[in-house]
């Protein structure tokens, strides 16, 4: 029952956001307002749901991330997070991470290169002084599940982009933030390393069902991992199209081509993709 | 990927090539040196086997490393009173630039100032004693250090201080685990190219006035026609250089172990 009423839940929600960055000197003559990157872009996520985007390059995602996750200011609209406005105008004003509320996986992994795998995924668990033995025993249990079990004690440098990627992933998914931001997370990983990625992303979110707003220009990517996908149009950008994914889960991302749906489902997200 | 291509063997190879090659250039330039000195004469260029001679000989009564002891004293403590707030500073004004600014023409002055005309000034100032060596030497390593601290604030991977601030980390956080981490490479730099320069400033401080010291040795070593005795100082200088230099290379490595090997090889 629990699982159900948390599920209607609306947890975020985005409302006629706007963005346009500033004017950069002595670029154009005249004052001419700079374009709007984003317009009037509403959609909201359910406490639990895994929300797939899928937009051309360009489209701003990154910006629509940025803003969420409190490290850009939005230029018009708001974001609503748990029934309290959190965005702001002013930089100075902005809550990167609303208060660890907000986890966000972004697409360079970001690892700190003076710290071994083991310390870059206590990271966040020590600035929050929150590093104790229950702590040390879920961020060892994670860093089983991706298979990084015997390279705690390497540096960055020494892992491949794959390794490097599920670091990343792990150092967000262990203080356990109730909504998780990925941008784009394996984009820049080999095709196979991808659907492994996928594979083990799934299993750590069937594990904890947290709240997932997950960035991509990839429709297979977008359909084997989301409850629903978002289409975003190209710049200004908003909310093109909505679709389900009818897919039941748990779902093997290797075969997802053969599953029933997903052609269909593909037709349609593609037709929307401009 | 280069990096593995990399093995030990190769790398060991290249090591033993670097040393037998170091030996040629050394007995290089002390054949070069020989024939100067019996091109000029002793007299006016000592040989490098009586200056060895004189080397071992001061070692051994104790003279040359007593007076090397207080050179390396003050290059010590003008060290760290120099190099201590020029690594501090640039971590408190990352969130003033505008102090930044306003301080940068006075900074370039200071490291751009010929310091080493400064030196009489300190003399009067401090005396003749350590203070005013250590005050010279502080001058030449804060602004060295400071400006190479400064770089590698500013060189910092804005995107790992965001990664810090949405979980959830404070300011003095970020100075501790991202900042300082992020600078240590060129804080190192800094120092490197510092601690020579802080020896030599010792010394040139201690030529002009002192009763010890290597400089004070050099002195004393011209004013007396005796090459000998200056050539001797000189090479405990290097040698406090290269002994310096030894403990940085140490340091480094143990400090940024997480470094790839390739990188820091090149740099070394």
């Amino acid at each position: 029952m629990a699982a159900t009423l948390s599920e209607v839940r609306t947890l975020l929600e985005v409302r006629q956001l706007g963005k346009r960055f500033a004017q950069r000197q002595g670029r154009d003559k005249g004052h001419e307002p700079s374009p709007w990157v984003i317009q009037d872009l509403s959609f909201s996520v359910r406490a639990g749901e895994f929300l797939t985007i899928v937009g051309p390059s360009g489209a701003g995602k990154s910006t629509l991330l940025n803003i969420i996750a409190q490290i850009d200011t939005a230029s018009a609209g708001e974001i609503v997070f748990d029934g309290t406005p959190v965005s702001s105008r002013d930089p100075r004003a902005l809550k990167p991470g609303i208060d660890r509320r907000i986890g966000y996986v972004t697409q360079d992994d970001n690892l700190l290169p003076w710290r071994s795998t083991l310390d870059n995924v206590l990271f966040a668990l020590e600035v929050q002084g929150r590093l104790n033995d229950e702590t040390r025993a879920h961020a060892e249990t994670l860093i089983r599940a991706v298979g990084l079990a015997g390279f705690e004690r390497y540096y960055p440098h020494e892992l491949s982009g794959g390794m490097r990627k599920r670091t990343s992933l792990i150092r967000t998914l262990v203080y356990d933030p109730p909504v998780i931001l990925m941008d784009e997370p394996f984009a820049a990983v080999d095709a196979q390393t991808r659907t492994q990625l996928q594979a083990d992303l799934l299993t750590l979110w069937e594990l904890g069902r947290k709240t997932i707003i997950f960035v991509t220009h990839d429709i297979t990517e977008a359909i084997a991992l989301g409850d629903r996908a978002l289409v975003l149009s190209k710049q200004p950008t908003r909310i093109a199209a909505e679709h389900m994914i009818p897919i039941p889960r748990p779902r093997n991302v290797k075969d997802i081509f053969a599953l029933e749906g997903f052609a269909d489902v593909y037709e349609k997200i593609r037709a929307d993709v401009q | 990927m280069s990096v593995s291509a990399l093995s030990p063997s190769p790398l060991r190879a290249i090591r033993w090539r670097t040393l037998i090659d170091r030996v040629l250039v050394l007995v290089f330039i002390v054949a070069l040196w020989q024939a100067g000195s019996l091109w000029f004469g002793a007299y006016w260029l000592s040989s490098p086997w009586s200056t060895t001679t004189r080397f071992v000989e001061q070692i051994l009564n104790g003279e040359l490393l007593r007076h090397a002891g207080y050179t390396l004293a003050e290059a010590g403590a003008g060290t760290l009173i120099g190099g201590l707030p020029a690594v501090l500073l640039p971590f408190w004004l990352r969130r003033h630039p505008i102090i930044v600014a306003i301080l940068d023409p006075f900074m370039v002055g200071g490291y751009g100032a010929p310091k080493l005309a400064f030196a009489p000034l300190f003399l009067l100032w401090f005396g003749i004693g350590m203070e005013s060596k250590i005050a010279l030497t502080a001058s030449v390593v804060f602004f060295i250090v400071y400006f190479a601290t400064l770089a590698g604030v500013r060189a910092l991977d804005p995107r790992l201080v965001q990664m810090a601030q949405v979980a959830g980390a404070s300011e003095r956080q970020i100075a501790r685990h991202i900042v300082m981490p992020a600078a240590v490479p060129n804080i190192f730099a800094g120092f490197r190219i510092a601690v020579p320069y802080a020896i030599a400033a010792a010394v040139i401080a201690e030529l002009i006035s002192s009763n010890r010291g290597l400089g004070y040795l050099v002195q004393t070593g011209a004013m007396n026609f005796d090459t000998t005795s200056v050539f001797a100082a000189i090479i405990a200088a290097t040698l406090l250089v290269h002994a310096a230099n030894l403990l940085m290379n140490t340091l480094e490595a143990l400090l940024m172990r997480w470094r790839a090997p390739l990188q820091s090889m090149m740099e070394s």
